[in-house]
């Protein structure tokens, strides 16, 4: 691929507002604050424990009007993608700087579940009350590529715009989506990334599927002997990301690249069978990830992983990552601290990646090998629940 | 140099029939697939009309399995998919591998099983949600059930750009082979109705009473739609390589967003002007090269006089022959422009213009040559498919005869 250089970083999350807060999430937060759900009735889920945005306000970022009608992974997008820019330098108090132009600007990003929030808001007017009472401010919110179609009102970025599901790989492809459009001079700069909000629905849905490690129940992401299970998180992490010649040109620094992309899909075995947690899929991915960074496996001295303590989900990675590699390499555990957030879980993956690049920190969230303090090549993973898989290779300097 | 991209196969599901011939004899013939709605009750709604696929019976395309598995709009993906591997007289492992990727578009996906999970989740708690059910849902599932049915390993995107996502998916599609990323990629667009879908247009004030007349001055909104459009997109070397016949190319496409409002468009129609100017430039053309626009026409006032005031400034007042499908199948969302794209690449084959039906009175807003009423042949070199959605998205792609795309076109490069 050509190398995408990476200029600015947004994030929302619980205790996290803007990249100082991110660091300092990444440098401190072993575990995440996992507790029982405000968003809806805990009576109701005996046990749940997830990591909610609790203190999440977008007002101070975004100011008091214009958010009536938007729901919450609006907002997560609306915040990490004005941190995103202002952070690479493109803006200041949400205004383009001089030399940046939203004609020239894009957003390309992911989420596997959006508008979920709102079909389900919606639909129990529908069904509980009459269709005829159905918010029209409200109905746009249940079209998946409403909250980036937000994120360009706000954000003013007219060259592309566009959503990108691929379950839990969506964040990491958004980042090939973005090459191609920036590779056909389409656009300049692109916020890439990804966002997640909580909702009763889906927690429901991995509920049903008995997915979630409950209170009591041990959650060990990268652990999979242990680990009885995942949990859900909510957020958004949101890049800038450049050609290098512009980049440059703008006197931005070019210190962290993306300079590998890979993916992959593979079937379960069984015709009945809709969930396939592919070791093979991972495997592939980082292949060809690898390859088109042009690097070898030992080339590479950290992983971000995907595992989220679901332990099948997991041990296809461990399997994947045996194969490629042989010896064991160390590897950041995200989603400890942050949790799945399912479409943004390879963006997380992928800031935690660039902040540990760009300002050498080692990520509190991380397995029993030593990082290495001077890691410079990262792979960053992401596993999808029906086979599919993505990776990422990260580079210093 | 990137590789030349053609669509050697299509598949369609659509109110109007099945198949890529079937459907455009029906355009042809001018043929309506607008009915009153029979899926769902609309007695509280205020509207009675769509365009519904009403003898969609999965069994028909899909293998049991592959129906236990899948939601409707799935079903319909897989069902296009089998119908345009055939027409690409593709063998069914022929193209299994990492070489192959498939992306699509949808605007909501499995709409109508979010509605039927919580109504079980409202009537029975959530013991009621049944789990197969749940994993049935995500509209990340569509290309994984299509990679499923024909062996891909590559990619699997879903790119839910509402009623551009056709255009983006065979946009982007066309650009995984042009970079080198894919041989073969599997793309279109596919929709279903849904309760909450349908009345929330109805809410939104966009939908018509009973039928749809785009850019015509009594025009009163949008028929709501359903299908799909599945292509396979071949690289140039693939398709020689194997014989294939290419049934059109694509060309270069554009995409921008307006960043205006959420779902009106731009009314000076920035980002409709520049889509449309980076398609025919893309595709190395000049705007006096295009033959026939298949338009995004939706029959809304807002949407039909700013597309039509951009097409005649990109065209510099030439009067190209302007259609749109939609006054047949009407507004089929996610699945709109790769249903009008499978008109357009019929268009480039036989040179039909569809005719835009209930044209009655031209619109001084919209002074555009519209092929009204009645199909009529013209020159077909070079056709071009228009979209704009929700979320102020717009994107616009070129067919072209095979071959007809310049060498030293940028998108080429």
């Amino acid at each position: 691929m050509t190398p995408l250089v990476i200029t600015g970083l947004g994030a929302v999350t619980q205790g996290v507002v803007g990249r100082a807060a991110f660091e300092g999430a990444t440098r401190e937060r072993e575990v995440g604050s996992f507790r029982a759900p405000t968003l809806f009735d805990e009576a109701r889920w005996p046990g749940a424990r997830v990591v909610e945005a609790t203190d999440f306000d977008p007002a101070p970022v975004l100011g008091e009007k214009g958010l009536r009608n938007i729901d919450r992974l609006t907002k997560f997008f609306l915040v990490a993608s004005r941190n995103a820019l202002e952070d690479a330098g493109l803006k200041r108090d949400a205004k383009w700087l001089e030399g940046a132009d939203g004609r020239r600007a894009g957003v390309c990003a992911s989420t596997a579940y959006g508008s979920l929030e709102s079909m389900v808001e919606l639909h129990r007017v529908a069904l509980l009350e009459s269709p005829r009472y159905l918010n029209p401010a409200k109905f746009p919110n249940t079209v998946i590529n409403a909250a980036l179609g937000y994120v360009s009102i706000w954000e003013d970025l007219r060259a592309v715009n566009a959503t990108v599901c691929n379950g839990n790989c969506g964040a990491l492809d958004s980042i090939l989506v973005a090459e191609s459009f920036l590779g056909t001079d389409r656009a300049d700069v692109i916020v890439v990334g990804g966002a997640e909000a909580m909702h009763e629905a889906l927690y429901l849905a991995f509920e049903r599927l008995e997915a979630m490690a409950v209170d009591g129940q041990t959650f060990a992401p990268g652990d999979e002997e242990r680990s009885k299970g995942m949990r859900l998180g909510e957020g958004s992490v949101m890049l800038t990301v450049e050609r290098e010649e512009f980049a440059r040109a703008r006197g931005a620094s070019c210190a962290v690249k993306i300079t590998g992309f890979g993916t992959s899909f593979e079937p379960p075995s069984s015709e009945v069978m809709i969930i396939n947690l592919s070791s093979e899929a991972i495997e592939r991915a980082t292949r060809l990830a690898l390859d088109d960074a042009k690097l070898t496996p030992s080339d590479i001295d950290a992983v971000v992983s995907s595992t989220n303590g679901y332990s099948a989900y997991d041990a296809a990675e461990k399997t994947a990552l045996a194969s490629v590699f042989g010896a064991a390499k160390p590897r950041a555990l995200v989603k400890r601290a942050y949790g799945e957030t399912l479409g943004a879980g390879g963006a997380f993956a992928l800031g935690t990646a660039y902040v540990a690049l760009d300002r050498g920190i080692t990520p509190a969230a991380h397995d029993s090998a030593q990082w290495p303090a001077d890691a410079r090549r990262l792979l960053v993973l992401a596993t999808g629940f029906y086979g599919n898989a993505s990776a990422v290779v990260v580079e210093r300097g | 140099m990137g590789s030349r991209v053609y669509v050697t196969g299509a598949g369609v599901v659509s109110s109007l029939g099945y198949g890529r011939e079937a459907f455009q004899r029906a355009l042809i013939e001018g043929r309506s697939g607008v009915t009153r709605v029979s899926g769902f009750d609309t007695s509280a709604i205020g509207r009675d009309f769509a365009a519904e696929v009403k003898d969609f019976r999965a069994r028909d395309w899909l293998t049991a399995a592959e129906a236990r598995r899948t939601g409707r709009c799935s079903a319909f993906c897989i069902a296009g998919a089998r119908m345009a591997l055939e027409d690409a007289k593709l063998p069914q492992d022929s193209i299994r591998g990492e070489r192959t990727s498939v992306v699509l578009g949808t605007t909501m996906g499995e709409v109508a099983l979010i509605e039927k999970l919580d109504r079980a989740w409202v009537a029975s708690g959530p013991e009621g949600v049944k789990d197969i059910e749940v994993s049935r849902y995500g509209t990340t599932l569509l290309p994984i059930h299509v990679a499923r049915a024909v062996g891909a390993r590559g990619m699997v995107l879903t790119l839910p750009a509402a009623c551009a996502a056709g255009n983006y998916a065979i946009g982007f599609g066309a650009d995984l082979i042009r970079r080198g990323r894919a041989d073969v990629v599997i793309t279109g667009a596919s929709e279903i109705i849904g309760h909450v879908q349908f009345s929330g247009f109805v809410r939104l004030g966009a939908v018509a009473p009973d039928r749809c007349q785009p850019f015509d001055l009594e025009r009163q909104g949008l028929i709501v739609g359903e299908g799909s459009a599945i292509f396979v997109l071949e690289s140039e070397e693939h398709a020689m390589r194997r014989g294939a016949s290419p049934l059109a190319e694509v060309g270069g496409w554009g995409i921008a967003c307006d960043a205006f409002h959420i779902t009106r468009p731009h009314p000076d129609g920035e980002g409709t002007l520049h889509a449309l100017r980076r398609a025919i430039s893309d595709s190395g053309f000049l705007a006096s090269d295009v033959d026939f626009i298949n338009a995004h026409g939706t029959a809304t006032k807002a949407n039909d006089a700013v597309e039509a005031r951009c097409l005649n400034e990109v065209f510099g007042g030439r009067r190209v022959p302007v259609s749109s499908i939609k006054s047949m199948i009407g507004h089929c969302m996610g699945a709109a422009s790769a249903l009008e794209a499978a008109s357009c690449i019929e268009t480039v084959r036989d040179g039909w213009y569809p005719p835009t039906m209930h044209y009655s009175q031209r619109d001084p807003e919209c002074d555009i040559e519209v092929v009204a009423n009645e199909a009529r042949r013209g020159a077909h070199d070079v056709v071009l498919n228009n979209s704009l959605a929700f979320g102020g998205y717009d994107a616009a792609v070129i067919f072209a005869k095979p071959g007809k795309i310049p060498s030293e076109a940028p998108c080429l490069r």
